[in-house]
């Protein structure tokens, strides 16, 4: 739709309707739409985590063979490898961890699993230590 | 009449980054321009040295959080050269169906802030909005939204279940609607034409003599696309076409990258359907052979370059990296400069500087540090010159 | 004066419909735009103060005072220190004019819609002065703007206003009020002088489409750049104001002002939410224009004002001209 206004051959007015239509009505159709934010700490139930997320880690420690090969491709330094009772294993600091997930994949015997567990903040810094 | 400077940057509400813009201003209208774009160094190619090719990823990666999958991709067939092992070709699909994912959020996330620049906050939150569902898928892909790292030195890190599949052409199905719709609005809402047409004009010539790439000189008229001219992954095997525009302004480029996600969703589909059966990665030994690689990769914001030089230890002599927003700065310099009937607003100026898509904490990575002195500088192109002709000399 | 009626009409003044009630409508209008905003955009808004969030902007302007308050070298100190109370003065004076609770507002006499477009040419020079004062580049530079678009809107205003007093045969906003008891004049002549208004509107509120005094992406926050505490609670009250006192006038000249069926001796109170609902029907038409366009440039604006809002205006002039 046009609008147009015209003395002789002097267009002193015109305006298209239809091109300020388009947003119009998808503006008003939003109106009726359900919000489209996640009040996240309230619903916490809406926060869809899909299967492999790269979330908080975990270690078992009886499949661990102690061959370091996490400790060796960790780009952030968060592996610290140490000797205990069984021999060689790994130690995480997650206060480093950039979960770039190469120490899980690596892992010849699966004994590294990130988890879907994403609210991994603490107050004491020990609280982020993985054994 | 006189004239006086205005600094836009280095903090400034429009610019995410910082920057320092210095406008030269007669009246509202810009006259002169100059920018520093080196507030920013991070040291990534010096710390890469430090780092196994293997540890080297993840810092790659974040050079850039928009265009993460791009530098992935460019640093994992960088390496690879170094290898002479064939790379399974399920592998080289299923990066680029990860790849074009991470274009189309990238050029939401551009149309928004592009809108955003001309103060149409409504379709910010709109495309931010839809974006969501492409963030959504990357996160069911790779395991991650924004660091996805999914290529991985001798392939992918994860296969693709034909359920996620199906999810995700379901996904491209919604993309499509509204990409169609977006475009739709950029080719009839009455206040973007107003706001990007004939704004920030860059010639054919200049577009070729500022070396601009990406969508910039896409939008200038001219075909010039990595995938096309120098295909990498699957790109030869997956038809696509080169969108141009010849408006040479603001708006082609709205068109330009928007008509591209209608591409990407094509070839994310072609992708799916025609995925090669076989291995997803293969083990490659820590240490690459002696040599040199290069590759371009075609990231969003245009064409990434990454070259490396190994001298057969893990760790590599030298890493470099070119991003496109340092391409593209030549071009922002021709756009900025009213001359002639063609004049800049500084009202202009928000969006012509968003047109390009910059990144600049991708841009800058060269300072001297003086460590006894105290003191950091960086170099002029003149006085880099100079050295090279004393160095010669 | 007997002490009785004396105490009424300091009541008036101070309480209802005065400072106090202006006050608090002021904040509710920003809430609902606010929150209707960020319906349209598909987003929550305000939300945590109070129900529904109605009390954040009260908690927006407490946050503010509570600041400190900082007077930045090389600025004109009066008239930085001026500036603020003269805006939040004047608007506060524009809202006694508005017929609320009756016929007439507080203040009534003939020729007070004279007054009323006088105020907001002072508002908008107010915002020139308070952008010099601060001898900001950015701040200089939102005072011409706010200037410049003073030009391309005042002359429509104007002639939307005037073609409704001539509508009405007066100057009062009382006879204008009396006069729309059989027909609103949105429904009657003046549909065309309505819209003119409402884009006026807008641009004398410097919402988008035509917020360039204090374009964020542009020029950061415009002439009021170097306020911040007290004196930017201060504009931020006087604009919302100014919004009610807009939005209210324009439910006076074109939608009957607070006219409506009303049960006998309950006047004052059906005539307030009539003239809120009406108000608020005006604010929600200005609201989606906000979401609506995108920013215009300030040669745009000046064009778009003089090539579409003033053959408008003149149109609608012209057409009361020959009614009448």
């Amino acid at each position: 739709m046009e609008i147009s206004i015209t003395f002789g051959y002097h267009t002193v007015f015109d305006c298209e309707v239809d091109r300020v239509m388009s947003m119009l009505s998808e503006l008003l159709k939003n109106l009726f739409k359900k919000r489209a934010t996640v009040l996240y700490p309230e619903e916490k139930d809406k926060v869809h985590v899909p299967e492999g997320y790269r979330g908080k880690l975990e270690f078992y420690r009886e499949k661990c063979i102690g061959c370091t090969l996490c400790y060796q491709v960790c780009p952030s330094y968060t592996i610290e490898i140490i000797t205990d009772e069984k021999g060689k294993r790994p130690v995480f600091n997650l206060a480093r961890c950039t979960y770039c997930g190469q120490c899980e994949d690596i892992c010849p015997t699966k004994s590294i699993h990130l988890t879907k567990q994403f609210e991994i903040i603490s107050l004491d810094k020990k609280d982020l230590v993985v054994k | 009449m006189s004239t006086f400077d205005i600094p836009i940057g280095p903090q400034h509400p429009a610019l995410p980054e910082p920057l320092l813009l210095k406008l030269e201003v007669e009246g509202e209208s810009v006259v002169g321009v100059d920018f520093d774009v080196s507030y920013m160094h991070r040291g990534i190619e010096k710390l890469l040295e430090t780092k196994t090719y293997f540890q080297g990823l993840p810092l790659v990666e974040r050079i850039c959080g928009i265009c993460n999958a791009a530098h992935g991709l460019c640093y994992t067939l960088n390496v690879e050269k170094l290898y002479d092992k064939e790379i399974p070709s399920r592998a080289q699909y299923l990066r680029v169906v990860v790849e074009e994912l991470s274009r189309i959020h990238s050029h939401l996330l551009w149309l928004g802030v592009a809108a955003f620049e001309i103060g149409f906050n409504t379709m910010f939150m709109y495309t931010w909005r839809d974006r969501e569902h492409v963030m959504d898928m990357l996160e069911a892909i790779t395991g991650n939204r924004v660091t996805t790292e999914y290529s991985q030195i001798g392939g992918v890190r994860r296969d693709i279940s034909p359920e996620l599949a199906e999810k995700l052409l379901k996904t491209m199905d919604v993309v499509e609607e509204r990409t169609k719709y977006y475009i739709k609005v950029a080719l009839t809402e009455p206040t973007i034409a107003k706001r990007t047409q004939g704004v920030g004009y860059l010639s054919p010539e200049d577009a070729k003599a500022t070396c601009s790439v990406g969508p910039v000189i896409r939008a200038s008229g001219i075909k010039f696309d990595v995938r096309a001219d120098d295909p990498y992954a699957a790109h030869d095997e997956i038809p696509f076409n080169v969108i141009t525009y010849d408006s040479c302004d603001v708006f082609g480029r709205i068109i330009v990258r928007a008509q591209e996600l209608l591409e990407c969703v094509n070839m994310i589909r072609y992708a799916l359907k025609n995925l090669p059966s076989g291995p997803f990665r293969i083990k490659l030994p820590m240490k690459p052979n002696a040599g040199e690689a290069l590759t371009r990769v075609e990231a969003p914001r245009g064409e990434l370059l990454h070259y490396t030089l190994c001298e057969g230890t893990p760790k590599p002599y030298r890493y470099k990296v070119r991003t496109p927003t340092l391409a593209n700065l030549g071009a922002l310099r021709a756009m900025l400069t009213s001359k002639g009937r063609y004049v800049v607003n500084i009202g202009d100026v928000p969006i012509i500087y968003g047109s390009i898509d910059p990144c600049i904490c991708c841009t800058a990575r060269v300072q001297f540090i003086d460590v006894k002195k105290g003191k950091a500088w960086t170099w002029t192109l003149d006085e880099i010159r100079n050295m090279s002709k004393k160095v010669k000399a | 004066m007997s002490l009785e009626s004396y105490l009424i009409e300091m009541l008036k003044v101070l309480v209802f419909p005065g400072f106090i009630f202006i006050f608090i409508l002021a904040l509710f209008y920003e809430w609902f735009d606010r929150k209707f905003y960020a319906k349209l955009q598909n987003r929550v808004g305000p939300l945590y103060a109070g129900p529904f969030g109605i009390l954040q902007p009260l908690a927006d302007l407490i946050k503010l005072l509570s600041k400190e308050d900082i007077v930045p070298k090389g600025v004109d100190r009066m008239l930085f220190t001026a500036a603020p109370l003269f805006s939040l003065t004047l608007s506060i004076f524009a809202t006694l004019l508005l017929p609320i609770f009756s016929y007439k507002g507080i203040l009534s006499f003939e020729g007070d819609l004279v007054i009323t477009v006088v105020l907001l040419t002072f508002l908008c020079i107010i915002t020139f002065f308070a952008g010099i004062a601060s001898y900001n580049r950015f701040a200089i530079i939102g005072a011409e703007r706010s200037f410049l678009q003073l030009i391309g809107y005042e002359i429509p205003l104007m002639i939307s206003v005037v073609s409704v007093a001539l509508n009405a045969h007066s100057l009062s906003i009382q006879n204008i009020v009396l006069s729309q008891k059989n027909m609103w004049y949105i429904l009657g002549p003046n549909i065309l002088g309505f819209i003119v208004f409402l884009f006026a509107a807008q641009a004398e509120l410097e919402r988008i489409p035509f917020d360039l005094p204090e374009a964020e992406q542009e020029i950061i926050a415009g002439w009021n750049i170097d306020y911040s505490g007290r004196r930017l609670a201060m504009f931020r009250l006087a604009k919302n104001i100014e919004l009610v006192f807009l939005c209210g006038l324009a439910a006076t000249l074109f939608l009957g002002g607070p006219l409506g069926p009303v049960v006998p001796g309950y006047e004052a109170i059906f005539f307030t939410i009539y003239f809120i609902i009406k108000s608020i029907f005006v604010l929600a038409i200005l609201t989606i224009v906000r979401a609506l366009f995108a920013r215009l440039r300030i040669d745009q604006i000046v064009s778009f004002s003089w090539k579409y809002l003033l053959p408008l205006a003149i149109i609608q002039f012209l057409i009361v001209r020959l009614i009448v």
